[in-house]
């Protein structure tokens, strides 16, 4: 493909240096804002303009008393952050190099300061009639002036308002000369293409009636009702995040199903975030269901059991389905003898254990986060600062998935028992369980649980993605914020997701480890979706067959089988890999038909920032990743991201951000350790 | 970015063709505005007809069209007319790079404040190139003051409300509390020169010299 003309839509140029002289007069010390810009080729991060200024200024610029560049100025949640934390004590004014949005809304934020604007817009509409025209998300040339009463169904698709500098709506004025135009002969004549293009579409130009363009279109109050229903609409719960297509609807409704018993399993010894367990099996060993086949290897680390009674037929390396590199697996066949080990007894009443008994069980049962990070339970429930809330996650946020959503509806009672015995061992006051308002059934059950306690309280939230992400749960429900590269227990508060609860009741009340659980298997063209009770280590294998069909590695051509929802799944390289603790679905996924040929370059269009929950700002990552510059990750704070994805859903350049953040974040992490 | 919203059947249905389409939707400025339902309505109206439908994001980047164009190529050879759910940036690109067949839209396009940069916003920037916000405190004549008056109030205001809009403020009352509060009343003396409307030609004609 070639060279891709780009426009450059940059939004405002520096005034006329006679003007900005003019207001250095009236000023003593000045602070000045500059905006990164948006909408143009991503090409240096530089903003020319401020040196042009110093240029201009001369001596002047000594009463420049400090500045700051702003990427995407007018963004006011983020930049209204930035501003107030600035010192302007000791300046009298504040000089502005922005388009009138970043302008007025620091006029506003600062409302009483001195506010110069030192930059003039720049128009784009090259049209007297229509004094505005927006270009779309991409730097094309086509533009549009949001008439609302779009006339390119009778003009072929040419724009008469915009590209006609009369703005003519019912055909040429007569002036052109040789297809050009008369206002300006380096445009052709709009009417005359309007021509040859309704031609060439075998049409005839209809103009039946005259047109005439209705300017109180459109209605000042449904632009003010859709101002205001986009804005409530994005700022919902928290900053950032988006609404994807649930796509919930399929498995739903479908109760929780026992998965066929799987010929053999492959059981990973890392499933656990931490050092990986030490196996305690060989090769030929004869073990039964709950066993212990893998000892927890330190303090952070978790032990693993066995899912069914058979032979170990191996011990080797697996592709692991999380990290996609090969990992420790032990592999069983099965004998479908279902043998429980001597282990597993039914446990007392928790309310006469003591709570380190309670932990130490948890511990040895190898419960650990099944939200999919997959952290040590009781390594959580050891807090060392202390804990005054506790979140229940029930938000399921990720499209698809449904297997916390019907934990809920089918195991309240388990799930409100598992709370208790984690109220007793954190001693916490307040509970709450938090349910985005798309899963009203579960809310329903939950709400009117007879088990409900009456210190747990259920919250309603709003769906939005990625409202099940800690940081954003403990804002949307308690109002505190996790401070930067921080844990939730450093603003009092534990989460733990919904199937974790579960987990601690079943190994408490019934004495059985973490070796099984829900699993939601979904996806396009799924001919037997549903929420399954799966064992660990069920093949992926052996689920494909079941419920995509017989398409083996075949798949893969059209399809992408993702661990976990489409948006922070891990896309599968292998079928070979089987069900791990963090596990929450399997997802199919119908390859976007048409492949970008190539990654396209960043237009700095600022919608990475707009939906990025963290507040971060995601297009340096893919600018600096691609100069291969890791350690700028660190700058833009690169640690603080949570890998929800939605920077790279949205890109409208399609980069694939995530592969630059995952890198950047190994480099900080190794950075730190050095 | 722009919103759109669905045209009325009774405008749209009996200016096209309604044999045979092929149907685009764009449902690229994500979060912005998509109005789905008015189009999954529209569309069950000429259920009939329809050869094909596909949801594609960002018509508005010609070398993403130019692919999704020639991956559908066939079905859309197939097809009397296309029909495209986008803004009018969208339509305009698909319809360049389909010349001989006819694109038609059911789409109307708006501009709402504040999407010259990234969110909606309660202000609005118009791109007249020569920025008044020195005289007036920040605050846009131009774009909050419905006859665009660059030299103080029109004398209509009832209560601090616009006489076009009572909803809203009268802009040249809030530039004037403005100004008085940074202690600058002094600068409504001066004369604004009349708006040079010559710099929206020369200007944005300059920006696509700059391109090429």
């Amino acid at each position: 493909m070639g060279e891709v003309n780009l426009v450059d839509y940059t939004k405002f140029r520096l005034k006329p240096a006679e003007e900005i002289r003019e207001v250095f007069k009236g000023v003593g010390k000045i602070f000045i804002l500059y905006c990164r810009k948006c909408y143009k080729k991503f090409e240096e991060d530089r903003v020319e303009e401020f040196d042009e200024l110093l240029d201009i200024l001369g001596e002047d610029s000594q009463k420049i008393v400090g500045s700051l560049g702003v990427d995407f100025l007018c963004n006011d949640f983020l930049s209204k952050k930035k501003i107030s934390s600035l010192d302007l004590s000791i300046c009298d004014s504040v000089g502005v190099i922005s388009c009138g949005l970043g302008v007025q809304f620091v006029a506003q934020t600062l409302e009483g300061e001195l506010v110069y604007t030192l930059a003039d817009s720049l128009p784009q509409s090259g049209n007297s009639t229509s004094e505005v025209g927006y270009h779309g998300i991409s730097l094309e040339k086509e533009k549009c002036c949001g008439c609302s009463q779009c006339y390119l169904n009778l003009t072929g698709g040419i724009c008469p308002l915009i590209n006609c500098p009369k703005g003519l709506l019912n055909g040429p004025c007569g002036g052109a000369k040789n297809g050009k135009c008369e206002v300006n002969p380096d445009l052709d004549c709009a009417w005359e293409k309007i021509y040859e293009r309704v031609k060439k579409q075998g049409r005839k130009l209809i103009l039946e009636s005259p047109q005439i363009r209705d300017y109180s279109k459109p209605p000042l109050k449904l632009q003010k009702d859709l101002s205001l229903q986009n804005q409530t609409f994005r700022d919902e719960s928290f900053y950032g995040g988006f609404h994807p297509l649930e796509k919930k609807e399929e498995t739903e409704e479908k109760r929780v199903e026992s998965f066929p018993e799987p010929k053999i399993v492959t059981i990973f010894l890392s499933q656990h975030t931490g050092k990986k367990a030490k196996p305690l099996v060989k090769p030929g060993d004869k073990i039964r269901v709950g066993q212990k086949i893998g000892e927890a290897d330190g303090f952070i680390s978790s032990p693993v059991h066995s899912s069914i009674s058979g032979k170990v037929i191996s011990l080797k390396e697996e592709i692991h389905p999380l990290s996609l590199k090969k990992d420790l697996a032990v592999t069983v066949e099965n004998d479908g003898e279902n043998k429980f080990d001597s282990s597993i007894k039914p446990g007392k009443d928790f309310e006469n254990l003591p709570k380190d008994g309670l932990l130490k069980m948890i511990r040895e049962k190898g419960i650990v986060g099944l939200g999919g990070a997959m952290f040590p339970t009781y390594v959580k429930l050891s807090p060392p600062k202390p804990i005054d809330t506790l979140i229940i996650n029930g938000c399921e946020c990720e499209p698809y998935l449904n297997s916390d959503n019907r934990m809920m509806i089918e195991h309240p009672k388990e799930i409100f028992t598992g709370i208790s015995i984690v109220e007793k061992i954190l001693g916490v006051k307040k509970i709450f369980i938090g349910v985005e308002d798309n899963k009203l059934e579960a809310l329903t059950i939950l709400k009117s649980s007879p088990h409900k306690s009456s210190s747990v309280e259920v919250a309603s939230l709003k769906t939005k993605y990625p409202q099940g992400a800690e940081k954003m749960l403990i804002k949307r429900i308690t109002g505190r914020e996790v401070p930067e590269k921080g844990l939730p227990l450093d603003v009092g508060v534990i989460v733990l997701n919904v199937a974790t609860v579960f987990a601690i009741y079943e190994a408490i009340m019934k004495g059985i480890p973490l070796i099984q659980r829900v699993v939601t298997v979904s996806g396009d063209g799924a001919i037997k979706p549903g929420n399954y009770l799966m064992k660990m280590g069920t093949p992926f294998k052996e689920i494909v067959e079941y419920s995509f069909g017989n398409k083996g590695e075949e798949l893969f051509k059209e399809y992408e089988l993702k661990m976990g929802g489409p948006l922070m799944g891990t896309s599968q390289l292998s079928l070979n890999s089987g069900i791990i603790k963090g596990t929450t679905g399997l997802t199919l996924l119908r390859k976007f038909p048409v492949e970008a040929s190539e990654e396209r370059e960043c237009i700095r269009c600022g919608r990475c920032v707009e939906v990025c929950p963290m507040e971060l700002y995601p297009l340096y990552y893919a600018f600096y990743g691609k100069r291969g510059e890791w350690e700028k990750g660190i700058e833009y704070q690169v640690e603080n991201c949570i890998e929800c994805g939605c920077c790279e859903f949205i890109c409208s350049s399609k980069i694939s951000l995530l592969g630059f953040i995952k890198k950047e974040k190994e480099y900080a992490h190794n950075s730190n350790k050095a | 970015m722009l919103i759109t919203q669905i045209k009325p059947e009774e405008e749209i249905l009996p200016k096209i063709s309604l044999k045979r389409l092929f149907i685009i939707e764009c449902p690229g400025c994500e979060e912005v505005y998509f109005p789905a339902e008015d189009v999954e309505r529209f569309i069950n109206r000429l259920k009939e007809e329809i050869i094909g439908r596909v949801s594609l994001d960002y018509l508005c980047n010609r070398e993403f069209v130019k692919e999704y164009l020639r991956y559908y190529s066939k079905k859309i050879e197939e097809a009397e007319a296309v029909l495209v759910f986008s803004c009018g940036v969208g339509v305009q690109i698909v319809s360049s790079l389909l010349e001989d067949k006819p694109v038609y839209t059911a789409c109307d396009t708006l501009y709402l404040k504040g999407f010259q940069g990234l969110r909606v916003q309660d202000f609005d920037c118009d791109q007249c190139g020569e920025c008044y916000l020195n005289y007036t405190g920040g605050i846009c004549p131009l774009t909050n003051c419905p006859k665009g008056l660059l030299n103080g109030a029109c004398g209509g205001a009832k209560d601090g409300k616009c006489e076009v809009d009572p909803e809203a403020d009268c802009a040249w009352i809030l530039i004037y509390e403005r100004l008085k509060k940074s202690g600058k009343l002094g600068i409504l003396k001066k004369v604004l020169s009349p708006r040079n409307y010559q710099k929206i030609i020369t200007e944005s004609l300059s920006r696509e010299e700059v391109k090429r």
